[in-house]
């Protein structure tokens, strides 16, 4: 209590002397609004990533790592073709899963944002769609296995109609079953941000775009994507960031066929060869620094938001 | 006028759950007519002019248009011009992007010399030369409602509906535009229809006003007649212009709380009332004269012009007395004290 009389008896001070200051102070002021924020990056952000990026040079021997710099990791790295092919399919399962997403879950969030102009209703489904997180991720991702394998339900239920008489067996254990796994759980991040900026749109500017003799595509094309837009972004790059990031599908679902850069970090960790952890770590964040700033690139987020 | 109206209306009804937003609308509009469609909050006038563009399908009643009946054409087939109240700009496009949208996008395709051409046009027309690459974030308010004018007109539409285009903008940008809307009209010579909330707009702008009165049409007629022969009671009343008391007729004079009133007019009306316009009211001594509504001064407020009087009868209704600054220096009257406010017999309207 003494103390913030103390500094405020002090303020007054200055106040009544010198305005400038306490122009100052006050901007001095609002600068400690975002301390604690900037010193929980520092300390679990930046220097991690410093330190990851270090690490990824040290001298890994068979039990014992040490920080004398080398490019070995690296030169393992991009000498193998097990590695290199699982930068390819990282990069493949992403871009297909961010396809993928935006195929579902565009016409979902139009529906969602436009075509349901009740807020309530809206706000209803919108939760829908976030009710499968009330799961665990492990358990949403294990709970494909029953759902595509061999004597899962979609075969049982497509035998039973009589569409196919063989089981597909092409359903788990795939890329197929990572990509069906990975849309599942990230749709939903596409979903919101796009149904977002579409709730945003003035029914008026669709209604004008009518009287002016548009067709529903022309005006799809020509105002409601374009409007919608930085949803998409912001969509993209939630997706993105987790799918790049992603291990956990790939291994329960591909029957470990499936090689991300995050199942190698995971094995390599698991055997602490902590070097070659590092540089595939450093590989994936800088993957991913294109990948937001090519998004950022094709949207002025600064602008809509 | 003789020839084949534009625009013809027959019956039109709309409703709103059990909610009546239009009533047997009929009305004509004609070539190169301006026509203001003049009603409160609620009476139905954005109602009837999106029926007529088609974002709303009437439950009855026929639309056409030019000979053609549209009651149900798709809105993109009407080739009628709409402008909202709030622009409806596209926001993520150019000025002149905003204009060439229809001519780009709308069901007959121009090749691009031929929509620049007209979108150049069209932006001298409203004058907006000059701006034509930008964002429609970055103009001002009477730059937008131009943009929104001019992406409408360069469709050559045969009718042009207007939403309250003037509402969203300054006093006195709203003046300015007002004149501009109807010289752009008269150049062009094609009908507008101009929903407004406000009675002098309507007045001003129109060749003849409709007033709309809960879904239904309470009068339509040249701004002057509206203004000196209200059809009915709520015509007078949302002009603003006019004390209406109750009553009833009784023989040759008017029977209504207040007295007895003789008057000039007579407007047939399902409906019985008594009007007299706020600048034929006198006020004088308590009395000294007679007929004469016996009333207690309230307050006055300064119009520049004129000075309105307000005074409030012994059972609380507030009635409007306006003097001319022309006829002389206003009379000043104290809070509270009686006075009676008297006409000329001629000048009272009566309705039943």
């Amino acid at each position: 209590m003494s103390t913030i009389e103390a500094t405020a008896g002090k303020e007054a001070a200055v106040g009544k002397t010198a305005e400038p200051d306490q122009g100052r102070s006050s901007a001095s002021r609002s600068y400690l609004l975002i301390a604690p924020s900037v010193i929980w990056m520092a300390l679990f952000l930046v220097v991690p990533l410093a330190m990851i990026v270090y690490v990824s040079f040290w001298t890994q021997s068979t039990f014992k790592i040490e920080p004398k710099l080398t490019l070995d990791s690296w030169q393992t790295f991009f000498g193998s073709d097990t590695y290199l092919n699982s930068l390819w399919t990282t990069l493949r399962i992403w871009l297909i899963v961010l396809v993928s997403t935006f195929v579902l879950g565009y016409p979902t969030a139009l529906f969602v944002g436009l075509f349901v102009r009740n807020k309530t209703l809206q706000t209803a489904l919108l939760v829908l769609c976030v009710i499968p997180f009330w799961t665990s991720f492990l358990i949403r991702v294990i709970a494909w296995r029953p759902m595509l394998g061999k004597e899962g339900a979609i075969n049982i239920l497509l035998m039973k109609f009589g569409i196919i008489h063989q089981p597909i067996e092409a359903l788990l254990f795939t890329e197929l079953s990572v990509v069906i796994g990975m849309t599942q759980i990230y749709v939903v991040f596409m979903v919101g941000p796009i149904a977002f900026m579409l709730g945003r749109i003035d029914p008026n500017v669709i209604e004008a775009a009518r009287d002016l003799g548009a067709s529903f595509w022309r005006i799809l094309r020509k105002i409601i994507f374009p409007l919608s837009l930085p949803g998409v972004v912001v969509g993209a790059m939630f997706v993105s960031v987790m799918v790049l990031g992603e291990f956990a599908t790939s291994a329960a679902l591909s029957g470990r066929k499936v090689n991300l850069l995050g199942n190698i970090i995971v094995t390599q960790v698991g055997s602490l060869k902590w070097a070659l952890a590092s540089v595939v770590g450093v590989i994936l964040t800088v993957i991913m620094g294109f990948v937001i700033a090519g998004l950022l690139r094709v949207v002025d987020l600064k602008k809509e938001l | 006028m003789s020839e084949e109206p534009i625009l013809r209306l027959e019956g039109l009804t709309k409703r709103f759950g059990s909610q009546v937003a239009l009533s047997d609308v009929t009305f004509a509009v004609g070539r190169g007519e301006y026509v203001a469609l003049l009603g409160p909050s609620g009476s139905g006038k954005t109602t009837l002019l999106r029926s007529i563009a088609g974002f709303e399908i009437p439950d009855a009643g026929k639309i056409i248009l030019s000979g053609r009946e549209i009651t149900r054409a798709n809105v993109y087939e009407r080739g009628i011009g709409f402008v909202f109240q709030n622009f409806a700009l596209f926001p993520h496009l150019s000025v002149k992007d905003n204009i060439a949208f229809g001519l780009r996008n709308g069901a007959r395709r121009l090749s691009e010399d031929e929509v620049l051409s007209r979108v150049l046009q069209a932006i001298a027309m409203v004058g907006l030369t000059g701006l034509e690459e930008r964002g429609v974030a970055q103009i001002s308010g009477g730059q937008k409602q131009r943009v929104a004018l001019a992406r409408t007109l360069v469709m050559q539409p045969k009718l042009v509906l207007l939403d309250e285009p003037l509402g969203a903008l300054d006093a006195n940008l709203r003046l300015r535009m007002r004149a501009e809307l109807r010289q752009i009209r008269e150049q062009l010579g094609i009908p507008f229809l101009h929903v407004t909330g406000s009675e002098t707009e309507a007045l001003a702008m129109g060749d003849r006003v409709i007033v709309l009165d809960q879904g239904r049409i309470g009068q339509f007629g040249r701004p002057d007649e509206v203004y000196n022969r209200p059809a009915t009671p709520n015509v007078a009343r949302f002009l603003n212009r006019y004390n209406v008391f109750d009553g009833a007729l009784d023989g040759e004079v008017f029977a209504s709380a207040y007295g007895r009133f003789a008057f000039g007019i007579r407007m047939a009306s399902t409906e019985s009332a008594y009007a007299v316009r706020y600048d034929r009211l006198v006020a004088r001594q308590a009395g000294s004269v007679s007929p004469a509504i016996r009333v207690s001064y309230i307050a006055s407020e300064y119009l520049g012009a004129a000075i309105m009087h307000f005074f409030e009868t012994n059972d609380g209704k507030v009635v409007e007395v306006e003097h001319h600054l022309s006829n002389g220096p206003p009379s000043t009257f104290s809070e509270g004290e009686a006075y009676d406010l008297t006409w000329t017999a001629e000048d009272g309207i009566v309705f039943g």
